[in-house]
């Protein structure tokens, strides 16, 4: 499994410990090469001393060193050697110190460019040599211009130089080490303690489960870091609630709606066979109809599931949607006149590509709820227009007892204002089964008050082909599944 | 006893009176909150079965508006409605038990009686006064150790005066809770029913059990007790 703190300590203390090793190596390299250097020049010091005071004479070569000066390279114990030759290699100086018949290694730079090398010392520690050619001084005018080229080559001990470098290398890994060790133990725990927020966001996010979906992140308390993902996290637990919400009340209105006719089933059985004598011929009447009843409940739902899970074959044709309108409402105008409704219809003649089946279910619903819930000698006022390249079906009708916060919920599967059951009538699953059916086909339909006590539901969908070849997935599939059933009944 | 069904489910409603009218109970169907409320507060039960969710008044506000008007009646509820939540909101709400659908018929009868036992104390399902004994549960009423048939009427007449035995019944009382409300205040129904109790259940044991109170009403019980009034 991917963890963020083990990456992030990986990759830390790799970088830590890379650039805490390069640090101290450059530190260390840094250090030695100016060490060195500063050797260099004291040797190139003296060499540049022996070149000033050595003078070619008529005689030969006249050497005007100190004693001072040459105390350094007297004694055969001195840590300062020196050799001088002639271009054509004829020794012509060497220092005390150096033991007879022991040579220095020649190597000539120029005298403000000398070559420098490790060497060997006559007496086997380790030195380091600095040799350039140069030309002596004259002390008579008629050597001018016929000066020798001389070659000199001095060599100072170098063990102390490597002693310090040595010193330097142990004490710049010792570091290393205390810096290395330092930054194991730092680090994770810095990691640790930064990332407490995360973890403490994961394990509350883990704490939560169907039953807590209500808990929320107080983002005030998070990191600036973290607030997108607990606002993220609060508005995915605001989701899921809802949607859990919903399918608990889905599921308890679905037992609840079965219950009854299971109850009303069961006891008229029960009372048939505890009083077979008095046995009601109607019985059979009424289990029938309890059996449609609870038929009915589960062609609906399978309708709902169906077209939810967008398997509801939808067949498109050329629909004339007012006189579907007209149509529909036919079956129901006896019934509103029963009531004392006043119904008017407005209708604008639009054609339409659509399934006029799913419409008719639609519609036929949406009739059946005005009709039923509209109150006695109430208005029911239905219209058909055509808005650009929409048609524009309307169905309003006053109302008494539905309030603005219902209107949410008036597409939930199994709501009613009434929790009660009105006979069996109405199931309470027309309106989310329109929903669906309007989905299905590229439709939508929507609910508001206009202000006047007036429920308006508006079913609009694309006059357009296109509209129609949205939904062409769905039309190949068999007719089956189409929800034929639903059509005239009451949802 | 009598008993209100307080259902808006009119299948349910119609089998559940046919069962508690042939287990001799005198009962009153409602179809809607209002109705049943209306109804169990101006006519004696002595249960009342109340569904849940009903038109126009669900049953739990029902239940409270009643217990807040002071009235005592026991009350089943029966509802679809099964979680603990539920169960636990309706005992609180002042209900006297709990049964959810679908029930066995049975279970519903057994409920039934017992509520109805405990609205006169009773616990026992057994009753008895003096050599008269009442099998409350298989509705069988034995005189001196010896069977009696009744008809379903007059075992309710009996049972009834026997939960209310050593008490004044009214007339009243009787058409009250033996009747549902179909009887014409005028007629000597209550008078016929006792008339013909008295002779069958005397037939065994001549020695009266169900006295007269001139004026006031009836009374079972032994003649040497002495009775008090309701």
């Amino acid at each position: 499994m991917i963890s963020i703190r083990r990456q992030l300590t990986r990759k830390l203390l790799g970088a830590v410990l890379l650039i805490l090793i390069g640090g101290l190596g450059a530190l260390y390299f840094g250090a030695r090469e100016v060490a060195t250097d500063q050797f260099d020049r004291t040797i190139h010091a003296k060499a540049l001393a022996i070149s000033t005071l050595t003078f070619q004479t008529a005689e030969g070569f006249r050497f005007e060193f100190t004693d001072r000066f040459m105390r350094g390279f007297d004694e055969h114990k001195s840590r300062d050697y020196f050799q001088l030759w002639e271009a054509s290699g004829r020794e012509i100086a060497r220092s005390e110190s150096m033991p007879g018949g022991a040579n220095l290694p020649r190597r000539a730079g120029k005298i403000d460019h000398p070559a420098e090398w490790n060497v060997t010392l006559p007496n086997g520690r380790p030195g380091r040599a600095l040799g350039f050619a140069f030309k002596p001084k004259v002390t008579d005018p008629a050597l001018h211009g016929r000066e020798k080229e001389l070659h000199l080559v001095v060599v100072s001990d170098r063990e102390d130089l490597d002693e310090t470098l040595w010193e330097l290398l142990a004490l710049s890994a010792g570091w290393a080490l205390l810096l290395v060790s330092a930054t194991l133990w730092v680090i994770p725990r810095v990691l640790r303690s930064g990332l407490q927020p995360l973890d403490e966001l994961g394990e509350r996010a883990a704490r939560i489960d169907a039953d807590s979906l209500g808990t929320r992140f107080t983002l005030e308390d998070l990191p600036e870091e973290l607030r997108p993902i607990g606002q993220r996290l609060n508005d995915l637990f605001g989701r899921l609630e809802q949607s859990f919400d919903r399918e608990r009340r889905f599921s308890a209105n679905l037992a609840h709606e079965l219950r009854t006719p299971l109850a009303e089933l069961r006891s008229m059985a029960e009372c048939a066979l505890k009083w077979p004598e008095s046995r009601d011929p109607s019985v059979d009447q009424e289990t029938l109809a309890i059996a449609q009843q609870m038929e009915r409940i589960v062609t609906h739902i399978l309708a709902l599931v169906r077209g939810e899970e967008g398997q509801l074959a939808v067949t498109t044709e050329l629909t004339a949607v007012g006189q579907l309108v007209r149509d529909t409402w036919e079956g129901f105008a006896a019934r509103a006149a029963e009531r004392g409704l006043n119904a008017s219809l407005q209708i604008e003649e639009t054609e339409c590509a659509t399934d006029p089946a799913l419409l008719r279910s639609i519609l036929t619903n949406l009739c059946d709820n005005a009709v039923g819930y509209t109150p006695a000698g109430g208005e029911i006022v239905i219209a058909v227009r055509r808005r650009s390249d929409r048609v524009v079906i309307t169905m309003a009708n006053s109302t008494s007892d539905l309030e603005e916060e219902d209107l949410p919920k008036l597409f939930d599967r199994f709501w009613r204002k009434e929790a009660a059951r009105s006979g069996g009538l109405h199931l309470g699953l027309g309106l989310s089964l329109s929903r669906t059916f309007a989905k299905a086909m590229g439709w939508e339909i929507v609910a508001a008050f206009d202000g006047q006590n007036h429920l308006v539901f508006t079913l609009s969908g694309l006059i357009t082909v296109a509209a129609v070849n949205d939904t062409a997935g769905m039309l190949a599939r068999p007719s089956a599944d189409r929800p034929d059933t639903l059509i005239d009944q009451t949802i | 006893m009598r008993v209100l069904i307080v259902e808006d489910s009119a299948r349910l409603q119609r089998t559940l009176a046919s069962a508690l009218r042939k287990s001799n109970y005198a009962v009153d169907v409602a179809g809607d909150g209002d109705e049943g409320l209306w109804m169990a507060t101006t006519h004696p039960y002595d249960l009342v079965v109340l569904d849940i969710m009903l038109p126009k008044r669900d049953g739990l506000s029902v239940l409270a508006e009643l217990r807040r008007r002071g009235h005592s009646v026991h009350v089943l509820l029966l509802t679809a409605r099964d979680t603990i939540a539920d169960r636990v909101q309706g005992l609180r709400a002042g209900a006297d038990d709990y049964l959810v659908k679908p029930f066995a018929l049975d279970e519903l009868l057994a409920r039934v009686e017992a509520l109805c036992r405990r609205a006169y104390g009773d616990k026992q399902p057994d009753l008895s006064v003096g050599d008269l004994e009442i099998d409350t549960t298989a509705r069988a009423v034995r005189r001196a150790g010896k069977a009696v048939e009744l008809t379903a009427r007059e075992y309710q007449l009996l049972e009834y005066l026997a939960h209310r035995r050593g008490h004044i019944v009214t007339r009243t009382e009787i058409e009250n809770h033996i009747y549902d409300g179909a009887v014409d205040p005028m007629s000597n129904v209550v008078d016929s029913a006792v008339c013909n109790l008295r002779k069958k259940i005397g037939a065994a044991n001549a020695s009266p059990l169900i006295h007269t109170r001139r004026g006031q009403g009836y009374i079972l019980a032994e003649a040497s007790v002495k009775t008090a009034t309701a």
